[in-house]
């Protein structure tokens, strides 16, 4: 039973809203290089939006523009409203977007807790000295951030590795602490960069279970890229495919799936 | 080489040296009361050093900056609190000197780290050799070159102790006693703050990685005069202990010099390395020079613990505490 | 000290006094999100009364049956009080059972209502409801991941306590009422009996049955209402009812949660719980869990444990037992327990261990002795669901590691001429639910309970059991072939996790070995030797080396036991697969199921017996999400070095 039908099965109701995240014609070089040729679509409130494509189709292109780290010469974001040229990282991270990498960008040598406590940097108030005192608020603001933290690793079932240091964790595990620390900025939308990359069938069922979990939970908005179409197609409820930097389909996975440009893209048929 | 080997190494360099050291007393060259004066006074001695190799280590841990001016900082910090001291009473020209180190890690930063950015560690290091010669030059301009007493009040009159022990008993530099005291006060408050505090986990995040650092929001600019200032209490500590024992003179700053060996031997990356190398390294060098020094002619102090430091680069690169790989394939 | 206020004979008049006599104590602590949350003993009955209230209120009737599915959460237990308070009979789930296992209880027992801990069980029951038509209402705890199914079925366990906590306000006296309307001989649980053959049966337990148990144990042990204990074995299982659930009422001592399976040693370290239950296969693997560390350790340590731990293996039993030891041994052992027994029991959690008990299946004496050589109070007891445990326990200071101990007080035991032990005991169960064909065979006519267990009492009175009494056979030759025997001295290797014997009627034992992932893939590693997974790493030339020293090493042993010597192993296979209970090769509480697994891979039998060096099999594996996939492989067929009975003894 797919995940899909097990919701259906079960009832779900799923509650998607309005466009949060609008990308209109946007268009992005590298000197010569055209990585993204006006490239256009939304993403819904609550949504599960998959980004896939064949390597080089300007997956992470696209979502480096969309927090911020690459700036398009052309076209224009709208995020929760706000129409901009492009995204500032800080910026982008304070109004609510999180993310998790490809390759991880962990604390190798914290523990899970810390790495975790870590991704709540933003939302820490108190100053140094009352910190290190630990007195009156900043025990307060701890406690809370503790609290919180230990939500979200008892949501990601890693209890038994609260104190190991993440470099000794097994891959699939780590990926899942670099979720957990990016759930920590209690996002709006979380930017997940091919989150089953180089993991194992059953790592890659829990990965799915956990994502489609942080969107039913949190109502967290999910942008994931996606190498390879498995999987994918059955976590999100709408899918943009990119080729050579230009979209080529749009719309829900059945849609995407019967489409001919999308089977020539994937097959390797010359343009 | 395995976890186990490692283990192994390490265990017998410390074999090696605890043998070393109790061989004056097993070959009868030493009467026990004077070999252990001279072990504590090794001890104390090392207790200076593993303070200003905890400030070389903080910073490299931090930024990945070896930091040649720590020495430097040491000297500045020690010549601007004795000079404020003419002015002021000592709890207030503490708290400048200290706002003063502040100060000047805030325009490092500025000035020189964040120019730098993205640059090769050795370029880094010559832009700490640039800041050691400003400092010493600064301080010197601004403060004078004289020698100056820095008198904080500790207790100056050495101590017998276990004198119904043993006859004459053993004679115990009170002043020694103290410096080892605010030596093991500071590192407490610096674990403290490391492992307690969001500022500290933030510390902690940056010197693990950069990069992930950053993508969670930690600002690595704020980070960078956090650690040079921590740097500057440190050289502060250091100065004020160091100055009162020698007086605040140039030579501090050489004496300073000797943190290098001891972050080779303790390893780059480890605040116990650096304390236990400093341990090691002045225990070392006060054994061998009033037990080897007849055979070599004395001086062994000096070279010590060069020596030695070579040693270790050529086997046991990352020092006795360096960081190991404990990523699993 | 046990509760002796006009002897309560249910299990919610218990909780009432204690409410009433320590009610400001912890009676269950939960960790969550990283704290223990404590629950006292006033504060569990407010919770029952609502939820009682609650339960009465849904139409939840006396003599129903309520099903109880999940980890050990202070609201299941909860749950099971409160239908108790009302008369209902709770039915604990293995919550590791899979949906179609479940359907044949939900209708066996008709049951109407369920309370779950979280959405992996909701998601389960709602996939059997088409099936089990009698089942109305489902009630979870954990709400992640659940609140926007629309089901008329599902509520919160929360939703379901506040109607309750109302209507209680509104009808104090209606609790009350209900608790003095049951006695010591209504059922108090149901528990089901997976079994290695047919259906599972469902096995009625009474108040009485279950208090006096617990009471006897607490009379033997010298039990006390501060003792601390871990509750981390399945809910379903008789003896984790019995030591956490029973024992618990009856005494009033605290039980305390873990926080999730991976978690228990850590938990157990920060309770440091001081009485202590664990089936052997939970000791076994935590012995491996130190054997590899230990390995890993540097050679001094290494060096150290080695020696320290022969000497314990020589003199700490007889320690423990207090016969006579010689002051040499005992300073020695003395500076051993500051090195390493008493880091060590640190280590595994057992610092404070007054009594722990073992059970469920035989244990290896090597690892039995292990741990008493190391000054846990380690003692093996005997028992099974029909008889709330209660049958014989090793008393202090005679502890046999081959023996059970002699029976309890007012326990009878009599071997049968055909080997099989059959007893009487207070605890022994009604009968099997809507099944009195079963409840005659296990039960005679003079009240004689059949164990199916193969024993004897040796000189000194103690109950030695060697097997299951249908499973112990005889070669062709004649000699006694003890299959369980066997496997379990294969087991306590630590690089072999499961092992099946075969041998009777045939002319020579041989076994299918399962190895230790973890124990091998660390020698492997160790050695440099690379693997890409479990079934490349069985088929790794080394490994099989490394078995076969195994085996030949049984071999040696039985070698020298004049009555086993004939059933040294001849042959064995290494399994490409680790035998799993989702595919029926075990049962839920670990047993091998032998017959199915003969069948399942008779081609590997065959080759075991008729010379061939290889045989190819095919086999189905059931993935977690319920897919059925196959896996081919190729196995061999290795032979074992085996020892004539003198050639042995001049070895030794």
């Amino acid at each position: 039973m797919s995940f899909d039908e097990a919701r259906v099965a079960a009832g779900a109701a799923r509650r998607i809203g309005e466009p949060i995240l609008t990308l209109d014609d946007i268009s992005l070089a590298f000197g010569g290089v055209k990585a993204l040729s006006g490239v256009s679509f939304d993403v819904c409130e609550h949504e599960i939006r998959a980004i896939i494509g064949p390597n080089g189709a300007g997956k992470s292109s696209m979502l480096n523009v969309i927090n911020g780290v690459y700036r398009p010469n052309a076209g224009t974001i709208t995020f929760r409203g706000e129409k901009r040229p492009h995204m500032e990282p800080r910026r982008s991270a304070e109004r609510g977007i999180a993310r998790t990498f490809q390759s991880l960008a962990l604390f190798k040598g914290m523990s899970v807790l810390d790495n975790i406590l870590a991704g709540r940097n933003l939302l820490m108030k108190s100053n140094l000295f009352l910190q290190a005192l630990r007195v009156g608020p900043a025990l307060r603001e701890e406690i809370a951030h503790r609290h919180r933290v230990e939500e979200i690793i008892d949501f990601l079932e890693i209890q038994h590795v609260r104190k190991t240091p993440v470099g000794r964790l097994p891959y699939g595990l780590q990926k899942r602490v670099d979720l957990g620390r990016a759930l920590a900025a209690e996002p709006r939308m979380l930017l997940l960069d091919e989150p089953m990359a180089g993991m194992n069938v059953e790592e890659k069922q829990d990965m799915s279970r956990f994502i489609l979990d942080v969107n039913d939970e949190f109502g967290t908005t999910i942008v994931l890229i996606e190498h390879d179409m498995g999987v994918v197609m059955d976590l999100s409820d709408r899918v943009v495919v990119l080729d050579y930097g230009r979209k080529i389909a749009d719309g829900t996975p059945d849609e995407v799936r019967a489409s001919q440009a999308v089977i020539d893209a994937y097959l390797g048929v010359k343009h | 080489m395995t976890a186990a080997r490692t283990h192994a190494l390490t265990l017998a360099f410390f074999i090696l040296l605890a043998i070393a050291a109790v061989l004056p007393m097993a070959t009868g060259v030493a009467r026990f009361p004077q070999w252990l004066e001279i072990v504590i006074g090794g001890l104390m001695t090392g207790v200076l050093y593993s303070l200003v190799a905890l400030g070389l280590v903080l910073i490299f841990k931090a930024s990945g900056v070896f930091n040649f001016a720590q020495g430097a900082m040491v000297l500045f910090a020690a010549l601007t609190l004795v000079r404020l001291m003419e002015k002021m009473p000592f709890i207030a020209a503490l708290a400048v000197t200290l706002a003063v180190m502040v100060a000047v890690a805030w325009v490092i930063e500025r000035l020189v780290l964040r120019p730098l950015v993205n640059q090769e560690g050795i370029v880094l290091f010559m832009a700490t050799l640039g800041v050691a010669y400003f400092l010493d030059g600064f301080g010197q301009l601004a403060w004078g070159s004289d020698v100056y007493t820095l008198d904080i009040g500790m207790p100056k009159e050495p101590k017998i102790i276990l004198g119904n022990v043993f006859e004459g008993g053993v004679l115990i530099d009170s002043e020694d006693m103290v410096a080892a005291l605010i030596a093991a006060l500071l590192v407490a408050a610096l674990t403290l703050f490391f492992q307690k505090t969001s500022t500290g986990r933030a510390l902690r995040a940056v010197a693990d990685d950069h990069q992930a650092a950053q993508s969670v929001g930690i600002p690595l600019n704020r980070i960078w005069v956090i650690v040079w200032s921590v740097a500057g209490l440190v050289a502060l500590v250091a100065g004020v202990v160091w100055g009162s024992k020698l007086g605040v003179q140039f030579s501090l700053a050489q004496v300073a010099l000797k943190a290098l060996p001891v972050v080779i031997l303790g390893g780059f990356t480890s605040i116990p390395g650096a304390i236990v190398g400093g341990l090691l390294i002045g225990l070392g060098e006060k054994l061998s020079e009033v037990y080897l020094g007849p055979f070599f002619g004395g001086g062994i102090e000096n070279w010590f613990a060069y020596v030695l430091a070579l040693v270790f680069l050529l086997f046991r690169p990352e020092g006795l505490f360096g960081e190991k790989h404990i990523d699993r394939v | 000290m046990p509760v002796h206020d006009g002897t309560p004979d249910t299990f919610p008049k218990l909780l009432r006094v204690h409410a009433r006599v320590r009610g400001g104590q912890p009676a269950i602590r939960e960790k969550d999100l990283g704290i223990w949350q404590t629950w006292t003993w006033s504060g569990l009955l407010e919770e029952v009364a609502a939820l009682a209230t609650a339960l009465s209120h849904a139409g939840l009737e006396r003599g129903a049956h309520i099903a109880v599915i999940g980890a050990n959460r202070p609201r299941l237990y909860a749950t099971i009080i409160a239908a108790q308070a009302v008369g209902a009979i709770p039915v604990p789930f293995y919550e590791d059972a899979v949906a179609n296992e479940m359907v044949y209880v939900f209708r066996d027992a008709g049951i109407a209502f369920a309370v779950v801990e979280d959405q992996e069980q909701a998601d389960k029951l709602l996939e059997i409801l088409p099936q089990c038509p009698a089942l109305k209402r489902i009630w979870y705890d954990d709400a992640r991941g659940l609140r926007h199914y629309q089901r008329p079925e599902l509520a919160s366990y929360a939703s379901l306590r506040e109607a309750g906590a109302k209507a209680a306000q509104e009808n104090p006296g209606f609790l009350e009422g209900e608790i003095a309307r049951a006695a010591g001989d209504d059922t108090a649980i149901m528990l089901y009996t997976s079994g290695t053959t047919g259906h599972p049966k469902g096995v009625v337990l009474s108040h009485r049955n279950l208090i006096e148990a617990s009471r006897a144990y607490a009379e033997l042990e010298g039990l006390r209402d501060d003792e601390e204990v871990l509750a981390y074995l399945p809910m379903a299982w008789i003896g984790q009812n019995l030591f956490s659930y029973a024992q618990w009422m009856a005494v009033g001592f605290r039980i305390n949660c873990v926080e999730s399976s991976q978690t228990v040693l850590t938990d157990m370290r920060e309770i440091g719980p001081t009485y202590y239950f664990a089936p052997p296969r939970v000791l076994e693997a935590l012995l491996t869990e130190v054997t590899i560390r230990m390995e890993d350790a540097g050679w001094v340590k290494r060096l150290l444990f080695r020696h320290f731990m022969a000497l314990a293996r020589r003199v700490g039993s007889r320690l423990l037992d207090g016969t006579s030891v010689g002051p040499g041994d005992r300073l020695h052992y003395a500076i051993g327990n500051l090195l390493m027994y008493a880091p060590l029991r640190n280590t595994l959690g057992m610092s404070r261990i007054r009594v722990a008990y073992t059970a469920g299946e035989a244990i290896g004496p090597d690892l039995f002795v292990f741990y008493r050589s190391l000054g846990i109070n380690l003692k093996q007891l005997y028992g099974s669901t029909e008889t709330s445990v209660m049958v014989c326990v090793q008393p202090n200071g005679a502890v046999k590691p081959d023996t059970v101990g002699p029976p309890m007080k007012g326990v009878e035991v009599r071997v049968l001429e055909s080997g099989e032990i059959v007893l009487r005991c207070p605890g022994l169960f009604r009968e099997y639910y809507k099944d009195p064909q079963a409840t005659a065979e296990a039960k005679d006519a003079e009240g004689w309970f059949h164990t199916g267990d193969a024993g004897y009492f040796d000189d000194s009175g103690q109950l030695k059991i060697i097997d299951r009494a249908k499973d112990v056979g005889k070669l062709s030759g004649g000699t006694l072939f003890a299959p369980k025997y066997l496997e379990n001295k294969l087991k306590f290797f630590p690089y072999i996790k499961e092992a099946v014997a075969f041998g009777d009627g045939h002319g020579e034992a041989t076994a299918m070995i399962n190895i230790d992932m973890a124990a091998v893939g660390d020698w492997a590693e160790r050695r440099g030797i690379p693997y890409s997974g479990y079934t490349d790493l069985v088929a790794k030339p080394q490994v099989r080396d490394l078995v076969r020293d195994c085996v030949e090493s049984v071999n040696a042993d039985l070698a020298a036991d004049p009555r086993l010597a004939g059933s040294q192993l001849h042959r064995f296979v290494i399994l490409h697969k680790e035998l799993d209970a989702d595919d029926g090769e075990l049962t839920r509480t670990r047993k091998v199921r032998r017959r199915f697994i003969a069948e399942k891979y008779a081609a590997i039998v065959e080759a075991l017996y008729s010379g061939v060096p290889r045989c190819t099999i095919e086999a189905q594996v059931r993935f977690e999400d319920g897919r059925v996939g196959s896996v081919r492989a190729d196995l061999e067929v290795t032979a074992a070095k085996t020892f004539a009975r003198d050639a042995a003894r001049a070895a030794a």
